[in-house]
């Protein structure tokens, strides 16, 4: 059997999104066997290596999601994704990027009267480790002017890494634990703010009060201090001096 | 101007793949090692440490870009913008040349994250032909393809790998990366005859060559990058280094990496094969081991971004 480039590049493509829909009598048609293995054998060497290196991958990208639903049901999941979403890009850098949104839909009490915890936590922690990852390699301050106690509020600018978010659960306290090997139980929940920010290349996470991120949130929106809000040091001095030694602020006189 | 050709370009000597594990060393030691090959995609994107890293290493050392992901065999459309970064970053760390492979890695809009092979045929050449030439006008520079490791064969192949090299070079201007470690994972899983791939080799259009480490699965072999360079892939280096007349060599590792100190000794062994005295016939032959492989075409920071994540103590 003949196909044209474009045929059987649509063929071979498929064969490795979905192995199950593969009919090996195409892999017999169209590759030629060798002494050890046959068409639909050696095919499956692809669909294996692209199963178990896409899983892998992700494994990396969410180390405590991972930990959190175990190996075995994480690479379900992952196997679920795939599927569901192949990966578009050229860089496995965006490979996660939907993992969160996945979780969500596919959530299987999404028709339910009640929501079942764990999941929501499931889906926080995707968000959270997604938010860490792309952190790490995003624009950053490295070469941007350092905000000090002499800039001026209407001059600050926020660290172009940072990014803050609410979540259900203490996800980053768990995500630390897996980290330092403590096997950590999923956590109950409570509530969470948390700023993610990179400072000379190193990506951290800070604890937030719900009304710093508020404004935290306000001034990502706005780009520079809200005219329609009162900064958190207003009433806590201390606020502008850590988030300064932080990192969270950049210089912007020159386009203030 | 006149635009570079694969004559100009320099042989550089014995070179290492630039790994973020490896990052810490290099920038404190400051290691004698005659180049590095980037990974392109590790790179052309990022707006941290990966960047920063690079323009150092290219302040110190010839560097060459090595993509994964520009699909040159694809039926989809070139992605220009995927192009824009590759010249982009090019133009920041000014590469001695630009790699890829004879490959495409996914089609209509999608990505498989691996190195796919392209059915050897007229039918194929006229397709790439051009796109290379494309490839070239965007870069302005000429493109550099690697031999992939392959695990099937088409039934459409109606020339040997060997000779669709040649003629996709002759007709492009292009260069060619022979990475020994892939000629004798496709000719095993092929059963195909090392030597007679290495004879009809169009040696003249070789910039560069590749070692690195493979598995063997009993049935089949897998292109790990993840352990040494094997006895009979050194055997092929060493008459490949005499076929060459000595071009630029470089070793992948991938997959358990090892420190940077046991990497350099392993691509300093090259060395000992280079008078000719390692080479001898090699019939491809599996010598299994008990772990599964996975292909690792594509060297990945992942594991890193994840680990440098800490709590903020201001």
């Amino acid at each position: 059997m003949t196909r044209t480039l474009p045929d059987l590049q649509r063929w071979m493509h498929d064969a490795l999104l979905r192995p199950e829909d593969a009919d090996p009598a195409d892999a017999a048609a169209l590759l030629t066997p060798n002494p050890r293995l046959t068409a639909a054998q050696s095919l499956a060497i692809y669909q294996q290596s692209y199963r178990l290196r896409i899983a892998s991958c992700m494994r990396e990208q969410f180390p405590a999601l991972c930990h959190a639903l175990g190996a075995g049901l994480f690479n379900d999941f992952v196997s679920e994704y795939v599927r569901d979403a192949p990966p578009e890009s050229y860089t496995l850098y965006d490979l996660g990027r939907r993992f969160a949104d996945f979780l969500e839909a596919h959530r299987p009490d999404r028709d339910a009267p009640d929501r079942e915890v764990w999941i929501d936590f499931v889906v926080d922690l995707a968000r959270f480790e997604r938010s860490v990852f792309v952190t790490f390699d995003g624009p950053g301050a490295e070469d941007l002017p350092t905000a000090t106690a002499q800039t001026t509020d209407a001059a600050l600018r926020l660290n172009p890494s940072l990014s803050v978010a609410r979540y259900r659960f203490p996800v980053a306290q768990y995500y630390l634990a897996v980290r330092a090997e403590a096997a950590p139980q999923p956590p109950h929940p409570a509530d969470s703010c948390i700023a993610v920010i990179r400072r000379n290349y190193i990506t951290h996470m800070a604890p937030l009060t719900a009304s710093q991120y508020g404004f935290l949130a306000a001034m990502l929106r706005d780009g520079a201090v809200p005219a329609d809000m009162t900064p958190p040091w207003t009433t806590d001095a201390k606020v502008r001096d850590t988030w300064l030694r932080a990192g969270f602020f950049v210089d912007g006189s020159a386009q203030a | 101007m006149t635009r570079q050709t694969i004559a100009d370009l320099p042989r550089l000597g014995l070179g290492l793949g630039l790994r973020n594990v490896h990052f810490e060393h290099i920038l404190t030691h400051w290691p004698d090692v005659d180049w590095f090959e980037a990974i392109s995609e590790n790179f052309m994107d990022s707006g941290g440490r990966p960047r920063h890293v690079i323009r150092q290493v290219a302040d110190r050392y010839p560097v060459v870009l090595h993509g994964v992901s520009l699909s040159i065999g694809s039926t989809d459309p070139l992605n220009m913008d995927y192009l824009a970064r590759l010249k982009a970053l090019a133009a920041e760390v000014q590469p001695q040349w630009v790699s890829d492979h004879l490959c495409w890695t996914g089609v209509m809009g999608l990505n498989s994250h691996d190195l796919l092979p392209v059915p050897l045929n007229a039918d194929t050449l006229d397709h790439i032909v051009p796109r290379i030439h494309k490839v070239q006008e965007v870069l302005g520079r000429p493109l550099i393809l690697e031999n992939p490791s392959t695990y099937v064969g088409f039934r459409d192949n109606a020339m040997s790998e060997p000779e669709f090299l040649r003629e996709m070079a002759d007709r492009t201007g292009c260069g060619l990366l022979l990475d020994v470690n892939n000629v004798y994972v496709t000719c095993y899983n092929a059963g195909a005859d090392t030597a007679a791939y290495l004879d009809a080799f169009p040696w003249d259009k070789v910039v560069q060559m590749h070692l690195a480490g493979h598995t063997d699965c009993g049935t089949h072999i897998i292109d790990t990058h993840d352990q040494p360079v094997r006895p009979e892939v050194w055997a092929l280096y060493a008459r490949a280094w005499q076929q060459t007349g000595g071009v630029s060599t470089l070793l992948e590792w991938d997959g358990n990496i090892p420190s940077f100190g046991d990497c350099h000794t392993e691509l300093l062994k090259a060395q000992s094969y280079m008078g000719g005295a390692g080479f001898q016939e090699v019939v491809a032959a599996a010598h299994p081991t008990a772990q599964p492989g996975v292909s690792n075409p594509v060297s990945f920071l992942v594991p890193q971004v994840m680990d440098s994540a800490t709590s903020l103590d201001p």
